[in-house]
């Protein structure tokens, strides 16, 4: 419907609207979410019945770390996200730059994440040490699974975006709806472990 | 459907293999979680004294449920069997079928048996020492839940089947619910550390939210099988829809004639 300068409305012709991507990844997205927010629950529970232990623990984390955390995978959804529109627009070796750079902030994530668990370990606090840490260990450790399998989900991206025949928009999409939710989980995460005290 | 018809109908056999399905999952259910009461799991904490009476509580449906499992249990080939002849109907290559089944069937003797085993012997004699029942105990909960990494990458072989498939045997959203179930696997790989708490092999996090997980999907496959015979055509190409015309839709006619 548009408005005329009279006020009446006018039905236009409109195409059907999609979600991006298989509507099937949003399945994905939605039960994953459901998952997620279950261990969550789980989560602030325990820290609702320890909350002097568990603000304990947190304070052994470097907030800034977890920002930078953030602010990197942010960047990678901003660089996915730019690869769809080019890829969209039909600018396939933009697009795959822009996946290039998805994964290397994805590593780059991944290698902080590294150095924030072996400063920890070292520091003796592990898996088994507290309840945060084991929290702490358990979430960023399932959250790495899924970057880990993200980095195959940006492979197939890179595969469709390089080859002519291969191209097929709504894979580029479904791959990118992936790589978004992952980094919706970590910024839920961060938010939990870091931010709330 | 007559029996004339039962006689002729092709699918005879998927038939036999789905209603077997549903006959294991059903046995699979009231045995551990009603006669036996080895599911929800035991606390991985007792001690031995606690172990000895949890076996005494548990004595005659320990000894009758396992002996229905070593009766019956080997419906659960063809599951395995209805599953990998699902794949086999997908354009994926052979390989995917065949890795699904040896892996299932190899990943069902620590995952499935050796429970019930340990267990079985735990409550043949009561009167044993303590410390060995409590190694028994253990020995069986874990190989039942510490394993199921060997069950992930069997959903990951399904799960990549399906997205690569072209003949729509599962909708997609279904492969992606493969990848969920995998995931919640790994999430029991911990039970094998903790003695207590969510990530113990009782815990909120490694057997409630999983069990939740794993029902959800296996109701959720034993659905889709059903859809497939439905369906199946025993052609090579995509399979048809439902109530599109085909011979799955005159099969469904003549089910419902």
């Amino acid at each position: 419907m548009i408005a005329t300068a009279s006020g009446t409305r006018v039905a236009t012709a409109r195409e059907p609207r999609h979600v991006p991507g298989q509507p099937d990844m949003w399945f994905f997205v939605l039960f994953e979410s459901l998952v997620f927010t279950s261990y969550f629950c789980v989560y602030l529970f325990n820290r609702a019945r320890h909350e002097t232990a568990f603000l304990q623990g947190q304070s052994h984390l470097i907030l800034w770390l977890g920002v930078v955390d953030t602010i990197v995978l942010l960047t990678s959804s901003w660089a996915v996200a730019c690869g769809v529109q080019h890829a969209r627009a039909g600018r396939y070796q933009a697009a795959r730059r822009d996946a290039i750079l998805t994964a290397a902030c994805g590593l780059v994530f991944l290698a902080l994440k590294i150095v924030e668990w072996a400063r920890l370990i070292h520091m003796g606090k592990t898996f088994t040490s507290s309840q945060f840490f084991q929290y702490y260990f358990f979430l960023t450790g399932i959250h790495c699974v899924h970057l880990l399998i993200g980095f195959i989900v940006l492979g197939v991206l890179v595969v469709q975006l390089s080859g002519e025949h291969r191209r097929s928009q709504v894979v580029v999409e479904t791959c990118a709806t992936y790589w978004h939710t992952v980094d919706f989980f970590w910024v839920l995460i961060f938010a939990l472990l870091y931010v709330v005290r | 459907m007559t029996r004339r018809s039962w006689r002729s109908d092709p699918k005879r056999e998927l038939w036999l293999a789905w209603y077997a399905t549903v006959a294991f999952y059903s046995l699979y259910t009231v045995v551990f979680f009603v006669i036996t009461r080895i599911q929800p799991p035991g606390k991985p904490w007792y001690s031995p004294v606690q172990v000895t009476e949890w076996f005494a509580g548990r004595h005659d449906g320990l000894l009758v449920g396992f002996a229905l499992i070593f009766v019956l249990g080997g419906l659960s080939a063809t599951a395995l069997a209805l599953i990998t002849y699902s794949i086999r109907r997908m354009s994926v290559s052979r390989a995917f079928a065949y890795s699904y089944l040896i892996l299932y069937a190899i990943a069902a003797v620590p995952g499935f048996l050796f429970i019930c085993v340990a267990m079985t012997v735990g409550a043949m004699r009561p009167d044993r020492n303590p410390a060995v029942l409590r190694w028994l105990y253990d020995f069986g909960f874990l190989s039942f839940s510490g394993t199921m990494g060997v069950f992930l990458v069997g959903s990951l072989i399904w799960m990549t089947a399906i997205l690569l498939d072209d003949n729509r045997v599962f909708p997609k959203w279904f492969g992606y619910l493969n990848l969920c179930n995998a995931l919640t696997e790994v999430v029991v790989a911990p039970s094998w550390i903790f003695h207590g708490g969510v990530l113990a092999w009782n815990g909120t996090i490694a057997w409630w939210i999983n069990v939740v997980v794993f029902g959800l999907y296996t109701g959720v496959f034993i659905f889709l099988l059903r859809q497939m015979i439905l369906r199946e055509d025993f052609g090579t190409g995509p399979l048809p829809d439902l109530g599109l015309g085909g011979p799955a839709g005159q099969v469904l006619a003549e089910a419902a004639s």
